[in-house]
């Protein structure tokens, strides 16, 4: 559930929806969101001064109940 | 003027009244479609309402069991704010100022701000002394600005963010 709202929210505001992938990872140090976007909107998701990011980071946390690391990363393949 | 052209003017400003209108409207529904798909996803109870408020579009969710979607001091519901914003944006190409509300706290945190205002602005008319407020976002700032404003006195803001705070002044 948590990576499909992660995908709504992320999806809504990029100019690629087509191209976001979640993927939710448990790794040993604990759980990890994989965001991938088109290149074109890494900066879009980060946002300035990574408002945007954290704005993604806190409504996740608070569906979750705690906090969630997520990592912002661009698609591979495209240059 | 003649009065025909007085009157082709008003028309022309009724018409640009009813685009603004009908522009404010489709950011709500362009919001509420992105707020509406979350709750779906998140399994939350809520309903979504939609108005335009001035110059505004506001969109309000309202339910039960919507806490989390505030937080510590709102900071949740800033952050979805954000987030429906730029949703907006993409869809629009224009910049919004829509406002989100979760289950009515930001309508109770301006009308106790409103109070604050007030409360204030009689103490400075009492003392004629100037009275600083606790750090205030920029929003919470300007409703205690108009409260005070309202109350027939003169209030300014000082310090840097985060900490800029609103200091009433006595007449």
């Amino acid at each position: 559930m948590l990576e499909e709202a992660l995908e709504h929210l992320v999806k809504g505001i990029v100019e690629h929806p087509d191209e976001v992938v979640v993927r939710d990872r448990a790794l040993r140090r604990g759980r990890i969101l994989e965001v991938r976007v088109h290149p074109d909107d890494l900066g879009k998701v980060i946002g300035r001064q990574g408002r945007t990011a954290r704005a993604l980071r806190t409504v996740i946390g608070a569906i979750e109940g705690r906090a969630v690391r997520i990592d912002l990363v661009e698609a591979p393949g495209y240059r | 003027m003649t009065e025909s052209a007085v009157e082709a003017e008003q028309a022309v400003s009724a018409e640009q009244n009813e685009d603004e209108l009908t522009r404010l409207e489709e950011e709500g529904e362009i919001a509420a479609d992105y707020l509406e798909g979350l709750l779906d996803i998140a399994d939350l109870d809520g309903d979504i309402d939609m108005d335009v408020e001035g110059d505004r579009a506001s969109v309000s969710i309202v339910g039960a069991e919507l806490d989390q979607l505030v937080g510590p001091n709102g900071e949740v519901l800033e952050a979805l704010q954000e987030l429906t914003r730029l949703a907006v944006t993409r869809e629009t190409g224009e910049r919004t100022r829509l406002m989100l509300d979760v289950g009515g706290h930001r309508a109770a945190r301006r009308a106790a701000l409103e109070r604050l205002g007030v409360e204030t602005a009689r103490k400075v008319k009492e003392t004629g002394e100037p009275v600083k407020l606790a750090p205030m976002s920029p929003f919470e700032r300007k409703m205690v600005h108009d409260a005070v404003a309202a109350a027939g006195l003169r209030s300014e803001s000082e310090g840097e963010e985060p900490n800029r705070r609103v200091v009433v002044l006595p007449v």
